[in-house]
């Protein structure tokens, strides 16, 4: 059955991802969590339309007030519209999000795919300095590097970058030592082809799936470890509406005005809940195993 | 979610595994033949030092005021002058000549003998820059108040002399106005001459006066922790057997740590809180007499900031009356001067800069930049008694600054550092306050704005501003006996000032402090530093 319709698609799509996406459907938590991704999506990108104000307009004259029908998330304490920030803060954690994770995938990418394809003293380097990284705590360590830089968002964007390239790394390596071994890259060897092209066309496309699945993971961490180091004030600077930020920005009114450290929570809370859903269905979807 | 309250969660159990510690350690204290009455004040930093004659901040003076004691002192809720180590004192008719007659049978906590000759070694230690005890830090105090050390032109000590064993004369090279004023701050407190050569320089971790509570124990950012004088020279006092200064940063951490008794008093109360204070009948709201200022400065040595207009235009953005209402509940009154309305010499006919963005952004035109510019804004990292949220109100000002074209970025810093680099002047933008130490005008407008005080690295005048028609009047209020000559001259400085604009005087407040209702007899005194001798448990 799967396979009459996956040769009408085309043969440049490997026939796994389209049956991926047909069990990745299936499954509801991961279909939710990719509406919980689109709408946030979608909140970022139209926030100029959306939003009844500017993110930056202060007005201390209605500051702290409750949710009501002008201010349907309430205000801050220095008056701006909560659901401006919490809309434009969309753009802020998805941009660090992504952006994040897809460095540290090149260049967990291009450092795992060394070790495991060349082995021997690059392996051994590249392992222990992956070792030696994961030895810290990674909020630690993104902290240092933040204090280095400076506190700002793109340095806490690189920062959460370069933390996470170990993870990606050590994936891709144990990967690749397993691909390896396989006979059509023996084949491809014999041929006389060149590393370059063995590792981009065969090795790589062929480990891409499990990077995937832990990169859309990875964002929820990433997303997470940005509010985290915006609460401590090394992320984004005021008045940036990012959501750790508004937050710890906030954190002493929790008792007298609860909106201002709820709306901005809760927005953290449904993306990291969004990205671990879809990230769960994904990994179902793509594993081999699962195949019918 | 999770990783986000951790942070918080995770300081609330350090503070209480803290706080529970020593609790369990002064409650198996041996041989206490009654429980012993100990009162716990928390506060929002660490000191830097407790050799008052270093340092500057209050967060020392709070704790050395209760270590030391000075010749003269004030009243427990006004700057009047009272007796304290001297008992009298005179000064001559030309007012160049001052003796003190001096207590007998004082000692400080290490036995040595309280004398003339001890106040001799201290005015030394400090005037002198060749004395072998000159150490320590740099003596600011004595710099800014005295005019310089001993050979710079301004320093108006001459000479320090023991008559006999209680009685010391000053010889000033002017007649210093607020001279007495100035020698009972807390910062020239008499220390133990044998106590400064066995230290050297590490005095200041090992401090030894003949106040009221002896130094016990200093665990750097918890707690400082002071014991009962036994051999007071106010014969039955102190009333308290220990006083241990905890420090907790967070305003609010630091609200619910007394509420749930683990503070006796709190000093740093959010405005906003004090409805809860007041709500909680085992609370009680205490207010400090306002004698402060918060001001933002702008750097007159760096341009754009060297334009008068640009400083001009900048004082118009300023929304003073929105700062009050939001950031201090109501608990200050907008400032137009660096002196606050509490101090004599204050110059109401001064007229503020109006709030207007569209005249500031006129005014900025003229001054050559139509489209703004961009700078950094300096801000403090801990609330301080002058401004319980320096951040929120840096972004504040900052939303209206963006309003005329003139963007920032806030910066902050450790706050040891922030006051090392203002002082050097490096900032562009910074906001700082200060709280009067003597209730003399002087000590406002000579301290914050006389270009006597504005020489990198130790400028206490952070604007650098210096304006030499200014400081005529300034030197010659300070040397001026009659308080009616000297208002007028600090009243026609007050106009110059706001005409320069060297800094945006935004708020003079009144600081709010906390404590459990069983503590009593405690006053807030309006120098931000108070004596615990009076204060009493009673549970």
């Amino acid at each position: 059955m799967a396979l009459a319709s996956t040769q009408t698609v085309s043969k440049y799509i490997p026939t796994h991802w389209y049956d991926g996406w047909k069990r990745l459907r299936k499954q509801k938590t991961a279909i939710v969590g990719l509406s919980i991704i689109l709408f946030f999506i979608v909140a970022g990108l139209l926030a100029p339309l959306l939003a009844p104000g500017h993110w930056d307009g202060q007005n201390l004259a209605v500051r702290l007030q409750p949710p009501s029908a002008q201010h349907w998330f309430g205000t801050d304490d220095l008056g701006r519209d909560l659901l401006t920030r919490v809309l434009y803060g969309a753009r802020i954690s998805l941009w660090v999000g992504f952006f994040a994770v897809a460095g540290s995938i090149v260049l967990g990418s291009i450092l795992g795919l060394s070790a495991g394809y060349f082995g021997k003293w690059i392996d051994t380097l590249i392992s222990r300095i992956f070792d030696i990284m994961l030895a810290f705590p990674s909020i630690l360590l993104a902290i240092a590097i933040v204090t280095i830089l400076g506190p700002s968002l793109v340095n806490a964007l690189i920062a959460i970058a370069i933390i996470n390239i170990p993870t990606y790394g050590r994936l891709i390596r144990s990967k690749v030592l397993s691909i390896k071994e396989e006979e059509y890259i023996a084949a491809a060897k014999v041929i006389g082809m060149g590393h370059t092209r063995i590792i981009l066309r065969h090795i790589l496309p062929n480990s891409v799936a499990p990077i995937i699945v832990q990169g859309t993971l990875g964002i929820a961490t990433a997303v997470l470890e940005a509010a985290a180091l915006g609460f401590l004030g090394l992320g984004a600077q005021p008045p940036q509406p990012e959501w750790g930020k508004m937050i710890a920005d906030s954190r002493q009114y929790i008792t007298t005005a609860y909106w201002t450290v709820l709306f901005p929570g809760l927005a953290i809370m449904l993306t990291v809940l969004g990205f671990n859903m879809f990230g769960d269905g994904l990994r179902d979807a793509l594993d081999p195993k699962m195949k019918q | 979610m999770k990783k986000i309250v951790s942070p918080i969660l995770g300081v609330l159990l350090a503070v209480s595994l803290m706080l529970t510690g020593c609790g369990s350690q002064s409650a198996t204290s041996p041989s206490a033949p009654q429980a012993e009455k100990t009162l716990i004040e928390g506060r929002g930093g660490d000191s830097v030092s407790l050799d008052p004659a270093n340092v500057t901040d209050g967060e020392s003076l709070r704790v050395t005021e209760n270590i030391f004691d000075t010749l003269v002192a004030y009243k427990p809720n006004n700057t009047e002058i009272i007796p304290s180590l001297a008992t009298e004192w005179k000064a001559s008719p030309d007012g160049k000549e001052w003796t003190f007659t001096l207590q007998d049978g004082v000692k400080f906590h290490d036995g040595t003998d309280f004398n003339a000759d001890a106040v001799v070694f201290n005015f030394q230690r400090w005037m002198d820059k060749s004395n072998p005890y000159h150490t320590g830090g740099d003596f600011d105090y004595f710099q800014s108040m005295f005019g310089g050390f001993k050979g710079d032109k301004g320093c108006v000590i001459a000479d320090v002399k023991a008559l006999d064993k209680t009685h010391v004369q000053f010889s000033l090279t002017v007649p210093q106005a607020p001279f007495l004023a100035n020698v009972a701050m807390t910062a020239f407190a008499i220390a133990s001459p044998d106590a400064i050569k066995k230290y050297g320089d590490k005095f200041g971790q090992n401090p030894v006066g003949t106040g009221p509570f002896v130094f016990k124990e200093w665990k750097p950012n918890d707690s400082i922790t002071v014991v009962k004088n036994k051999n007071f020279w106010q014969k039955g006092l102190p009333k308290l057997d220990k006083l241990i200064f905890r420090v907790i940063p967070d305003n609010t951490a630091r609200l619910t740590a007394l509420q749930s008794g683990e503070l006796d008093l709190m000093d740093g109360l959010n405005p906003s809180d004090a409805a809860t204070v007041k709500g909680n009948s085992k609370l009680q709201l205490v207010t400090r007499p306002s004698m402060n200022v918060g001001y933002l400065s702008f750097n007159t040595t760096k341009p754009p900031f060297d334009n008068v207009k640009v400083r001009q235009a900048l004082s118009m953005a300023v929304n003073k009356k929105g700062l009050v209402d939001a950031f201090y509940n109501g608990m200050a009154l907008p400032a137009k001067n660096a002196l606050p309305p509490s101090v004599w010499g204050y110059n109401d006919a001064v007229k503020d800069y109006e709030y207007n963005l569209d005249a500031a952004k006129k005014l900025l035109a003229e001054a050559g930049y139509p489209n703004g510019f961009e700078t950094d804004f300096w801000a403090m990292p801990v609330a301080r008694q002058y401004m319980p949220q320096p951040q929120k109100i840096a972004e504040s000002i900052q939303a209206d600054f963006a309003k005329i074209g003139v963007k920032t970025k806030i910066v902050s810093m450790e706050w040891a550092t922030y006051l090392k680099k203002t002082k050097n002047g490096e900032h562009p933008m910074a906001l700082l306050g200060w709280t009067g130490d003597n209730g003399d005008p002087d000590n406002f407008l000579y301290v914050l704005l006389d270009k006597d005080n504005a020489n990198p690295p130790a400028a206490s005048n952070i604007s650098l501003y210096k304006n030499d028609k200014v400081h005529e009047l300034l030197f010659k209020a300070q040397i001026t006996p009659d308080i009616q000559v000297r208002t007028d001259l600090y009243k026609q400085a007050q106009l110059l000032i706001h005409d320069d604009a060297p800094m945006v005087p935004l708020v003079h407040s009144t600081p709010l402090l906390a404590s459990a209702s069983y503590v009593k007899g405690f006053i807030a005194h309006p120098t931000g530093t108070e004596r615990f001798t009076e204060v009493s448990i009673e549970k």
